[in-house]
């Protein structure tokens, strides 16, 4: 007999949920947004930004392109699967 | 203002243990995989060792990478974080040192019992009662700190960052007490199929709902202010987290496709497992519209440097995810080096990126110095990314080979000579990652304890 824990637990979630949400609702988490999206920024940034350089843009660029190879190994692996996993 | 006044009387004693937690057991964690991958090129090297034979030191690897490494790294951001969007201070720091030291007590107990075999023989979830129990005392302490520090908070708002590090604690203090079986101390294990239902759902939500919501906590706030700009939408940020609570719960039992598990179960499975696109892109889309023209100054910052990468490591391991739980893919890539290969791209090139670039975010704001040493955190950088993808290059090579001639009916120890290489060069990265937390150790202990010098306001 398993189904008495996953049904408490199951139940347990979805009240926990459903309070939180019900909380969330009434003390406004979801109005505001546009407030909420500079609540990072609030703060002071003591410390100075760094400098940044041409060099650091490229390397971002690297590892979109290491991502980008990356799916596309991927991507050849599901058709060959599709293909030829029967 | 408030908050920078403030910062200046804060201990941090709280954020400090865990970033030095993290810093100490990731070269722990990262030597035992290299043991590891040291045994399955050279099998006889710990011969008539047994408390060092492989089965002992995988989960060993495993649970020290989660909660030794991983885990403590980002609570160590999200204990620094979590009062500043807040804009109140933490509410116990003596709980929060009380709780790393249970913590780290915690770890020590993994290390000893699963090398002297006391395990529950499940994996991810080898850990024996006492410290199931332990763990989840300190998911449960960690909860409290932060949700009195919530309700003590000056700022009416909760920032998406604090939804996912509150939801991500207390999610997995009862996900684990739940796939751990905690009501049957002496087996830790029901009986049959649903016992292996129930170990999945566990298996893969301790890393769905700990280590991506905290790593998502982090990013939100980490990459905003890299990039000195406000996040792209809130809204969606809050849609992705209430879409990856929903749709991450169900996806434990793609890894039973090929297992007797009711078939409707697996179809939810498949299906939500498709559906992760939606948290997953939603979370991708706003970094990444956030960081839109500022990758200059992402990178100049180490730390946003190490959380951006992550996300593209997030990107590319969710996708796989998903693609892998179609059953004809399954079939050439599950029970073999592949799905390692995607398990290390998500702990080490996701989750741990972040955890990196957290701790080397957040580093300079608890000590109130620069960093001990920019280069040696990019030396770390380079040597954690270079690892990871070779990781993912050499396993996944080791894993289409294997999958594809057990498809063919070959046997297992035949394929053997075939991937012999494949884990010669894995073994190698994986010095390479060991390297690199070294390197991590002696910047995070030089900058708390030796450095010096004063930050720059």
């Amino acid at each position: 007999m398993y189904f008495p824990y996953f049904i408490s637990y199951i139940t347990v979630g979805f009240a926990i949920s459903l309070v939180v949400l019900i909380w969330a609702i009434k003390t406004g988490q979801f109005k505001n947004q546009q407030r909420a999206r500079f609540l990072p920024l609030t703060e002071e940034l003591n410390v100075s930004a760094p400098k940044t350089s041409r060099f650091n843009r490229l390397e971002t660029y690297a590892l979109f392109l290491l991502a980008i190879a990356g799916l596309g190994a991927s991507a050849a692996v599901l058709i060959a699967a599709l293909l030829h996993g029967k | 203002m408030t908050a920078a006044i403030d910062d200046k009387i804060q201990s941090h004693a709280t954020a400090k243990g865990f970033t030095l937690t993290s810093a100490c057991w990731m070269v722990v964690g990262t030597f035992m995989g290299l043991l590891g991958a040291t045994e399955l090129m050279a099998p006889d090297l710990t011969e008539n060792i047994g408390w060092l034979v492989f089965g002992r030191i995988r989960p060993v690897h495993i649970n020290i990478v989660l909660f030794g490494f991983v885990t403590p790294g980002l609570l160590g951001a999200a204990f620094y974080y979590v009062p500043r969007l807040l804009r109140t201070e933490i509410y116990s720091e003596k709980l929060g040192v009380v709780t790393v030291i249970a913590w780290n007590v915690a770890l020590v107990a993994v290390v000893i019992s699963l090398c002297m075999g006391y395990t529950q023989g499940r994996e991810y979830a080898e850990l024996i009662w006492p410290i199931d129990i332990m763990v989840v005392i300190a998911f449960a302490l960690v909860f409290i700190n932060l949700v009195m520090t919530v309700k003590n908070r000056q700022e009416p708002v909760l920032y998406v960052s604090v939804w996912y590090v509150l939801a991500g604690v207390i999610l997995t203090a009862t996900t684990y007490s739940l796939g751990n079986v905690i009501w049957r101390p002496n087996s830790g294990a029901l009986v049959g199929i649903p016992d292996a239902i129930l170990l999945w759902f566990y298996g893969h939500n301790v890393f769905g709902l700990l280590l991506t919501p905290l790593a998502a906590g982090v990013t939100y706030y980490v990459i905003p202010r890299v990039c000195r700009a406000p996040l792209y939408s809130h809204t969606l940020s809050l849609v992705g987290f209430w879409a990856l609570l929903v749709v991450y719960t169900h996806i434990g039992t793609h890894h039973l496709l090929q297992v007797p598990v009711p078939t409707w179960l697996k179809v939810i499975a498949i299906v939500d497992s498709i559906a992760m696109v939606i948290p997953v892109m939603a979370f991708l889309i706003n970094i990444w519209f956030t960081a839109r023209g500022k990758l200059g100054e992402i990178h100049a910052d180490i730390g946003g440097k190490f959380v951006f990468t992550g996300t593209i490591m997030y990107f590319f391991v969710s996708i796989q995810g998903s693609m892998m739980a179609l059953p004809d893919v399954q079939r050439v890539t599950h029970f073999n080096n592949w799905v390692v290969g995607h398990a290390h791209i998500g702990v080490l090139g996701f989750a741990g990126m972040i955890t990196l670039g957290g701790i080397y975010y957040v580093l300079p704001y608890i000590t109130r110095k620069p960093l001990y040493s920019r280069f040696l955190a990019d030396l770390q950088y380079w040597l954690v990314l270079i690892g990871m993808v070779g990781f993912t290059v050499v396993l996944t090579i080791a894993g289409l080979i294997q999958g594809n001639a057990w498809l063919n009916g070959e046997v297992v120890y035949r394929i053997l000579p075939e991937i012999h290489p494949y884990y010669v060069t894995r073994a190698a990265l994986g010095l390479m990652v060991f390297v690199s937390a070294l390197i991590g150790l002696f910047n995070i202990l030089a900058t708390l304890f030796f450095n010096t010098r004063e930050a720059a306001s």
